[in-house]
């Protein structure tokens, strides 16, 4: 097992003067994994990824590459290749300047750069912009010429923080996909940042759930889906129901393991809210004592119910969290 | 873009004329007075005298040698000192660079005449500077006056706030995701300096240079106060040929003053026109 394992915190702390930061962070990332690090603005993401990077020292703890300790390296000397949100390319050079800037510092021969360039380029799908300056192109192109540039360098482990969150839906889930099969094609070792969850779904092996500096939750998307070990993380992944109990702990239900049928007397009693046509499913709300809960149902069952019907709930796979936020089923 | 017919562009000209004529009147005929009158003898003959003597005479030679060694001294040291404390200020962010940040305009603040003062009382040979080496036994004379030394120090003081306050703003415009990136692909400090940091700032460097070129080939008061009695700056030199009267060869020193400032004019517009390929933006 430890021979697969590329990368590696351990206790590590990176703290700010205002005292802001990550405390005792582990997380073992394995050959050619994608890890994401998710959570919302400010729980330190940045934080860690520029700590691996080494643009900000550890204060305390260790970052190990093939278990050699890097903790105290300059950027420069490290294995390691960042793409930052947005700013990555140097403007005042062309595409191929770029991607040939790091080239050049290794003392790759000139017609090797070419080959290699030219082969990336193919690769990111900007074969053709080579002359090319950065204010020539999108926020899309671009990225995809940072992220080339990055795989160029044949890096350890690849650093993306939030790479596609300036980008605008589409391209964003495009890229998305690109880059996980750019990924496990070459077979490298990502840790991605993002505060969106469903992107860390889409692309991760292993997502890490963060809260305030420190993880709150680490496993392959099925798991957390499924399994969130918190109400924070049952919280932050996907739609959640919360139904409090009269002794004081909480069912969390997500809205497709929710079932409506006429009448009362099941889990909860309720009144039809809405009916809201969603793409290939339909979300209903319903009006209920404890307040709103939201469930998915089928279009065939749409057309049973209308805004006011009393209907009746039945919760399905659910979880319990008592008030120190534990899970237990 | 509306299309413009000729009325427009003739009420354009219209709107534009009283301060054409006021430009023409206030600048354009003082000066191209000046130029006639440098190309007169005392009798108002054409003549190239004036010139012939700028550029022959042993002190009038003299003079134009030491302005000009001044003022690239000056230039130099300004963007040098300038631009290594305008690193300081955008790369190091510790209590002292942040003290510094709020005190570098001051000498901007400080009247020419009170600070030329101000600095003789501190380091003439018998000033401040004497006095407290006095008080440990020894007897230090600075020896800043009445020369070169004491002019360009006195042009770094007045030149350094302005060059910093530039290229502190040219700094800040660069992105530390660029600096960072460089760093991460594998370059270290002085390679990410000259690759990076200096072609993204060379524009703003250049147009600097040229201000500093300009406002110290003609200075006057520093040279006047505390510059020595030969050579002279020509600033000095013009003055000094107009209280003599001879005021064809004060226009033509001053033509000539004219003559470097639109070398650096020319330089200015030059690094100001020409837009590089990366800074227009095709989209
Ligand atoms: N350079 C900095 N100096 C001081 N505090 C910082 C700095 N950068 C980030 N922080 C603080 O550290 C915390 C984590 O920030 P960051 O890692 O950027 O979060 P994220 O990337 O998850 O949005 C935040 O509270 C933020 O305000
Ligand atoms: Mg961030």
């Amino acid at each position: 097992m430890s021979g697969n394992v590329k990368l590696e915190l351990r206790n590590l702390t990176t703290l700010y003067k205002s005292g802001d930061g990550v405390r005792n962070i582990n997380l073992t990332v394995n050959k050619g994994e994608l890890v994401t690090l998710l959570g919302p603005s400010g729980c330190g993401k940045t934080t860690i990824l520029r700590t691996i990077g080494g643009f900000i020292p550890a204060t305390s703890g260790q970052i190990l590459i093939d278990g050699k300790d890097i903790t105290h390296l300059q950027p420069e000397k490290r294995p390691t290749a960042m793409v930052f949100q947005s700013y990555n390319l140097w403007p005042h050079m062309t595409v191929y300047e770029n991607m040939a800037f790091g080239l050049k510092l290794r003392k790759v021969p000139k017609n090797e750069q070419k080959r290699r360039i030219t082969e990336m380029l193919e690769l990111v799908k900007m074969t053709g912009y080579e002359k090319k300056y950065p204010g020539q192109m999108s926020g899309g192109q671009q990225q995809r010429i940072a992220i080339g540039r990055s795989l160029l360098l044949q890096p350890d482990v690849l650093l993306l923080d939030e790479p596609f969150s300036a980008l605008d839906a589409k391209i964003r889930s495009q890229m998305r996909e690109e880059l996980r099969k750019i990924q496990t094609d070459l077979g490298i070792t990502v840790v991605f940042v993002t505060h969106d969850q469903e992107e860390a779904m889409a692309l991760s092996d292993r997502i890490v759930v963060m809260n305030k500096g420190t993880f709150e939750q680490v496993g392959t998307p099925q798991e957390i889906y499924n399994h969130p070990v918190s109400r924070y993380v049952a919280d932050f992944i996907g739609e959640m129901n919360f139904i409090p109990m009269l002794d004081g702990s909480t069912k969390a239900v997500r809205p497709e393991n929710i079932s409506v049928s006429h009448g009362t007397g099941k889990d909860l009693d309720g009144y039809v809210r809405t009916i809201m046509m969603l793409g290939h499913y339909i979300e209903m709300t319903v009006d209920t004592d404890i307040g709103i809960v939201k469930l998915y149902i089928t279009a065939e069952e749409a057309e049973q119910y209308k805004k006011g019907d009393p209907v009746t709930l039945t919760l399905g796979d659910y979880r319990t969290y008592s008030d120190h936020q534990s899970a237990a089923k | 873009m509306t299309k413009k017919t000729w009325k427009t562009y003739l009420l354009i000209a219209a709107m534009l004329l009283p301060s054409l004529i006021l430009a023409l009147g206030i600048i354009l005929t003082p000066m191209i007075s000046v130029v006639i009158q440098s190309f007169q003898d005392e009798n108002g003959n054409f003549s190239l005298e004036q010139y012939r003597f700028l550029f022959t005479d042993r002190m009038a030679l003299d003079n134009l040698w030491y302005t000009v060694w001044i003022t690239i001294v000056t230039v130099i040291g300004a963007i040098a000192i300038s631009y290594l404390l305008a690193l300081y200020l955008r790369f190091c962010d510790t209590k002292i660079s942040k003290f510094i940040s709020t005190l570098y305009l001051l000498p901007r603040f400080v009247p020419q005449l009170v600070a030329i003062y101000a600095m003789m009382t501190v380091v003439r040979d018998s000033g401040l500077l004497n006095r407290i080496s006095q008080l440990f036994g020894y007897n230090f004379k600075p020896g800043l006056l009445y020369n070169a030394k004491g002019i360009i120090m006195m042009n770094l003081w007045f030149n350094i706030a302005f060059a910093t306050m530039i290229i502190v703003a040219a700094l800040a415009g660069i992105p530390d995701s660029i600096v960072e990136s460089s760093r991460d692909v594998g370059a270290g400090k002085i390679h990410t300096f000259f690759k990076m940091i200096l072609p993204l700032s060379f524009k703003d460097v250049m147009i600097v240079m040229t201000f500093i070129f300009m406002s110290n080939i003609s200075s006057f008061t520093t040279p006047y106060i505390i510059g020595p009695n030969h050579p002279k700056l020509l600033g000095v030199y013009l003055r000094d040929q107009f209280s003599r009267m001879r005021y064809e060869r004060a226009a033509a020193i001053s033509v000539l003053i004219f003559a470097f400032s639109s070398i650096s004019a020319v330089v200015y517009l030059y690094t100001n026109l020409k837009e590089k390929e990366w800074e227009k933006t095709g989209l």
